[in-house]
């Protein structure tokens, strides 16, 4: 099996048979074998029933059916988990995407890439409520991750499967993919898709994601900054707030020689002194739960050089 | 008797509260024999009970090979003694009864019933009330509080008589006390849940009144439930809103202070507020830090944890 699209649906009865023979419309001139995987995410209505329908006429179809809803990454985990082919594309499962992007992103990943993201750059939101959060919350995770990628939430992705099947994938973390690899030095390719407008149901998204965002990266970036250097993370964090105690410190000498109270000011740099102490004990803790834990960065990291052997089969 | 074991019936002792064992085994035994199905009936002791495990001795030595009981070493909550009759049942569909007159147990093969038709849980709820406004007060409140939490709308979550199927119970990690927001906690990740009314038996009708530190305790649970069911996954998420509330606070008090020093031309060094504000931050530092280890805790188990049961897959 060369190629696997993973598409989660949730109540979409109405998509799910256009969303079939567009994707069969796309993939089959392509001349490559796939199969194409229907996670219904605890739908109520009837997805899957024709979900099932299509498949009894189409076995390249497998449809795999929660017992309830479980959210959209659990939903594209359990496609990738169920996943056979050696490329695997991620799609949203109301025709946002457009199916006949996909050759492009195979394209893509046939020039070596690793990972290729859809960028919705004609996109079909409300401005206020979507698009702008979502240009805050890209430029923020652009500048904090070092990778200017700009469109994070695009569900229209493409991944090597070896790659993707070690990424843990919890929560909301599917946002984070492109950026938690390419920290550990993956190839990233963005390329321009089409995006329509949702044409039922509402988005659950709204302004609350920008503070949502800043806090997963911030996991983020300590996960992997874990990665090369532990313990470091931890100790930035304690220098800075060291800083602040010495300057109140050297403040308060000033005052002192000054004739001033003190009393107030070297209390800051006392309490500052402590949360430095704090958050190095901090650091020594995360690194013991670190090693006894079973889920390893340096697995992700490690990926770096099967991609090279990779790409150098790819010219052979 | 056939050998595979279709509903799996748990009843708990774990309070003080339980009725005449014999009388009512009896009386659950008849309108589960009136329902056809392949059952087996688990008492589950919570705590030494010795009257009621004699009288149970007597009753499977008098033949009743349905019956069997689970003691447990010590006391653990009606929860866990669910779970660990959950654990040791084989039955597909299971049912949970309490160890005293709650429902009319007539009604008991029309909730089965209903269960089978398509929902994940059935639970009971005793409609007509023939108990005292007092009591029916206390139970709106309890209701009400977890609708709000939960959004769960369920109005008898006292009543102890539930019927579900086994997946849901492997999805549901409860403890202690908790088995009272078990139905909110299935509807609330998105399981089927379904309120019958039933008559309330004659026996359930007396005034309630706890100490109040049941009230607490019960208060408590329930933030932990809620707690627990919402940032499992995401712990930065509770202590970073913490956290970081708190660390506004202080800026905010300091960057008053510091106007104060630039404009007023009061000095800094000496005001308790500048020791009040770097408390907050550093605080608020502390629990974002804590909310961060959490979060590489997860991170570290993710492999552990699969967030999805499949139901089918087709091809």
């Amino acid at each position: 099996m060369e190629i696997s699209v993973i598409v989660p649906f949730y109540n979409e009865e109405a998509c799910i048979e256009d969303m079939y023979n567009a994707l069969v419309e796309a993939l089959d001139p392509t001349g490559l074998s796939f199969e194409l995987l229907f996670v219904d995410d605890g739908s109520k209505d009837l997805t899957f029933n024709k979900a099932a329908e299509i498949a009894l006429k189409d076995s390249r179809l497998r449809v795999i059916k929660f017992r309830r809803n479980y959210g959209q990454t659990p939903a594209m985990a359990a496609g990738i988990d169920h996943a056979t082919g050696d490329i695997l594309v991620t799609m949203d499962g109301d025709l946002q995407n457009d199916p006949a992007d996909i050759p492009l992103f195979l394209e893509k990943m046939n020039e070596g890439y690793d990972i290729v993201v859809g960028w919705r750059h004609n996109r079909q939101d409300k401005l206020i409520t979507r698009k702008i959060p979502s240009k805050i919350a890209n430029w923020i995770i652009g500048k904090v991750t070092g990778v200017p990628i700009k469109d994070n939430g695009c569900s229209l992705k493409a991944y090597r499967a070896d790659l993707i099947k070690k990424i843990p994938l919890y929560s909301e973390m599917h946002r984070f993919i492109p950026a938690m690899a390419s920290l550990s030095g993956v190839r990233v390719a963005e390329i321009k898709v089409n995006h329509n407008a949702r044409m039922s149901g509402v988005s659950k998204y709204g302004l609350s994601r920008i503070y949502k965002v800043l806090l997963d990266l911030l996991t983020i970036k300590t996960i992997v900054s874990f990665s090369s250097r532990p313990l470091i993370w931890f100790g930035i964090l304690g220098s800075v707030v060291g800083l602040v105690s010495f300057v109140a410190f050297i403040y308060s000498m000033v005052l002192l020689s000054g004739g001033g109270a003190v009393v107030a000011m070297m209390g800051v740099s006392v309490l500052f002194g402590f949360l430095m102490i704090f958050l190095m004990l901090s650091g020594v803790l995360c690194e013991l739960v670190y090693k006894t834990g079973n889920q390893k960065v340096e697995d992700l990291s490690s990926l770096t050089s099967e991609k090279i052997s990779l790409t150098e089969m790819n010219k052979s | 008797m056939p050998s595979k074991i279709e509903l799996s019936v748990i009843v708990p002792v774990s309070e003080s509260r339980y009725d005449d064992t014999k009388e009512l085994y009896l009386e659950y035994k008849q309108a589960l024999e009136n329902t056809g199905l392949n059952y087996e009936l688990i008492y589950v002791l919570d705590g030494p009970h010795p009257d009621v495990l004699g009288q149970l001795q007597s009753l499977i030595d008098s033949g009743e090979s349905r019956l069997s009981i689970l003691k447990l070493a010590k006391y653990f909550g009606e929860a866990t003694a669910l779970k660990a009759g959950f654990e040791n049942s084989t039955g597909d569909l299971l049912m949970t009864l309490p160890a005293y007159q709650q429902v009319a147990s007539e009604e008991l093969p029309g909730l089965i019933e209903a269960c089978a038709s398509g929902v994940d849980m059935v639970i009971a709820r005793r409609w007509p009330r023939l108990d005292s406004k007092f009591n029916r007060l206390q139970s709106r409140v309890f209701n009400q509080i977890m609708e709000g939490l939960t959004g769960a709308a369920f109005k008898d979550l006292g009543c102890s008589v539930r019927v579900f199927k086994r997946y849901v119970v492997d999805e549901i990690q409860l403890y202690g006390d908790q088995h009272r927001f078990f139905p909110a906690l299935a509807y609330r990740i998105g399981f089927k849940v379904q309120e019958v009314d039933v008559k309330q038996a004659q026996k359930d009708v007396f005034q309630r009144v706890y100490s109040v530190g049941v009230y607490v305790r019960r208060l408590l649970d329930l933030l932990s439930v809620f707690f627990l069911m919402k940032f499992t996954k995401k712990p930065l998420r509770f202590f970073g809103l913490v956290g970081v509330s708190i660390i506004s606070f202080g800026a905010l008090v300091l960057f008053y202070i510091i106007g104060d020093r630039l404009f007023g031309g009061v000095p800094l060094g000496d005001r308790p507020a500048l020791m009040l504000s770097s408390l907050f931050i550093v605080l608020g530092a502390q629990v974002v830090s804590i909310g961060l280890i959490g979060e590489i805790i997860i991170f570290t188990h993710a492999k552990e944890m699969k967030e999805y049961t499949v139901e089918e897959i087709i091809n």
